[in-house]
């Protein structure tokens, strides 16, 4: 099946800062893949330059276009929530619908007017008028009625209530996912989407740290609880990651550990907040991602 | 859901977008003025001469030719307002979306850059003018009516010649439309470059541009003992206000007797404004204005440019 989006070596400068480092990944049609990464990782610009929106160096190639040099032809195809309130505080819904109907062929004024009824916002309503999360069920309305292969969205929830994040991506998920159709979608609200998610990307200080499906997390990460007892033992098997769960402790595995590790323990599901935390503050294994 | 958005139709969205965004403050500062005028015209007493000098000795002028008065006064006032409106929002205009954050969202549709610009300039820089003259050519009859009313009464109003009034009033509103075109064209690295430096250095823009030109042409003329600067300057603002008004400008007299009964310069008008207005078209060809489009159009790349960049 064709990628909908493939990146090889790309990288990201803002002067002599690097803000994305050789980042190489592909997306096929159909997934629903989370970006993850602390503030200043290098997800919006990741973002931003698969829209088209800032130059890089390497090889980018998204729905088959180029994006810098074909940025118009390429958001015909794709949709891009950017960041949360910035619709035009001046306009009317109506007259936002109107406008979309103009600028985007892909665009169903009808289908809007559809999904504007699952929420409380009117076509009447004045943008400056709406609450924070009516503002973003506005634009997810707007942008889930283009008739798109791809959508990306860039902390589409940020600073929302949990109500709002919870309608949000319920619409998402009930009116656009299809399952030919994929979504990037990049949140700090980890545990929120990580039912959501086929895919999970994970970036770190401009590395992608990680690039794997929820299928294969399971497979290759090995989490184990064990008794306070066995903390020391577990230590000396160099897990990613020891934390706390549920009163006990654990430790997180790339892979699986020695059997005489393994019989320590029980093996557990790892969380994809566990696992973000082991990779983006464990420096040995950026590097060898890196 | 529609098949495909041709070019046009999404240029004339951004059109459309922009009235949508502006039209209240258009309506407002282009209506303001005229219910004032027609009130002032309603209640208030109008007078002929100068009222100190003595008992007056002419005529007041015909009912054509207050008429006529009236219609191409409606046209220029508001005109005027529309240049007025125009050069108090263009270095807002340029930071317009980054300052409402709305950037981001236009940023992601399927718009080029130069298309979303060119929409923007091309509304209020030349339809805003021309929507306010044809607003002047529609209200024009009406000052006309309450003008006359005024003076010679409502009989008057039977006696006036309508049609030609009409026709005059529509050939000094193409004739101001023209004008206004090419005057944006002799104005165009101004206007452009107030607006590339607005956009690039915000507040500080249009002071830097106006202390850098100060400062190029004080060095020019320290130095070299040059006045090329201020001798371009001049040339570009002059060659605006005759594109608006070429050989009026220039010297030649458009003749009209106010006391004149039939008003004669009605049928000469369509004759003197295509005279004038070809002396304006010839103008054009000028080394001068070929530098000027040039200045605009790299200013109009460093608009560009930064709408790229985003917020």
């Amino acid at each position: 099946m064709t990628a909908l989006i493939t990146a090889q070596g790309l990288s990201l400068r803002y002067g002599r800062k690097t803000a994305v480092d050789d980042v190489s990944f592909s997306i096929a049609p159909g997934r629903v893949v989370g970006l993850l990464g602390h503030n200043g990782a290098g997800k919006t610009s990741l973002m931003k330059a698969l829209v088209g929106l800032l130059p890089c160096d390497g090889q980018l190639q998204v729905l088959g276009l180029q994006p810098r040099r074909q940025r118009t032809t390429l958001l015909e195809s794709l949709c891009y929530i950017p960041d949360v309130a910035i619709l035009p505080r001046w306009a009317r819904v109506d007259e936002l619908i109107t406008l979309m109907g103009g600028l985007h062929p892909r665009f169903s004024a009808e289908r809007a007017r559809t999904l504007l009824k699952r929420t409380s916002v009117g076509p009447m309503d004045k943008v400056k008028a709406l609450s924070k999360g009516m503002v973003v069920q506005l634009h997810l309305s707007l942008i889930a009625a283009i008739d798109a292969q791809l959508m990306i969205l860039d902390e589409p929830t940020l600073g929302l209530d949990v109500l709002s994040r919870k309608a949000f991506y319920e619409m998402l998920i009930d009116e656009w996912c299809d399952g030919q159709r994929s979504v990037l979608i990049s949140t700090h609200q980890v545990e929120e989407i990580e039912t959501l998610l086929s895919d999970v990307m994970i970036m770190n200080e401009g590395k992608l740290v990680l690039a794997i499906s929820l299928e294969d997390v399971d497979k290759r990460f090995v989490a184990l609880s064990h008794d306070a007892a066995q903390a020391e033992a577990m230590a000396a098997a160099h897990p990613l990651l020891r934390y706390r769960v549920q009163g006990g402790s654990a430790a997180l595995f790339d892979g699986a550990p020695p059997a005489e590790v393994q019989a320590l323990g029980q093996r557990m599901r790892p969380s994809l907040v566990d696992l973000f935390v082991a990779l983006t503050r464990a420096p040995e294994m950026n590097r060898s991602q890196g | 859901m529609t098949e495909s958005t041709l070019p046009v139709s999404r240029f004339q969205t951004l059109l459309l977008r922009e009235w949508m965004q502006h039209h209240r403050g258009w309506l407002i500062m282009l209506g303001a003025p005229l219910v004032i005028a027609a009130l002032l015209l309603i209640f208030g007493s109008v007078h002929f001469g100068d009222s100190e000098a003595g008992p007056r000795t002419s005529p007041n002028p015909s009912a054509t030719a207050l008429a006529m008065i009236a219609m191409v006064a409606t046209q220029g006032v508001l005109l005027a307002i529309a240049w007025l409106m125009l050069v108090l929002q263009l270095t807002g205009l340029a930071r317009r979306d980054q300052q409402d954050r709305s950037i981001e969202f236009w940023l992601s549709l399927p718009i080029g850059h130069a298309q979303s610009l060119s929409a923007t300039l091309l509304m209020h820089l030349l339809v805003v003018p021309c929507f306010a003259l044809a607003v002047g050519l529609l209200v024009g009859p009406v000052m006309a009516m309450l003008l006359v009313i005024k003076v010679h009464g409502v009989s008057a109003l039977w006696s006036l010649p309508w049609p030609s009034l009409v026709l005059a009033a529509a050939v000094v509103a193409l004739r101001l439309a023209l004008g206004t075109a090419l005057a944006l064209l002799w104005l165009s690295p101004l206007l452009l470059g107030a607006m590339a430096a607005s956009a690039w250095l915000k507040r500080w823009g249009l002071p830097a541009m106006i202390g850098g030109i100060a400062m190029l042409g004080l060095w020019a003329e320290k130095v070299y003992g040059s006045r090329v600067v201020w001798e371009t300057l001049t040339e570009l603002l002059f060659e605006a206000g005759y594109a608006m008004l070429s050989t009026v400008a220039r010297g030649h007299n458009f003749r009209f007797d106010p006391r004149d009964e039939g008003s004669a310069a009605l049928g000469e008008l369509p004759a003197w404004a295509g005279t004038d207005a070809l002396a304006s078209l010839q103008a054009l060809a000028s080394p001068l204005l070929l530098g000027a489009l040039i200045v605009a159009g790299g200013c109009f790349m460093l608009l560009i440019l930064r709408r790229q960049r985003g917020a």
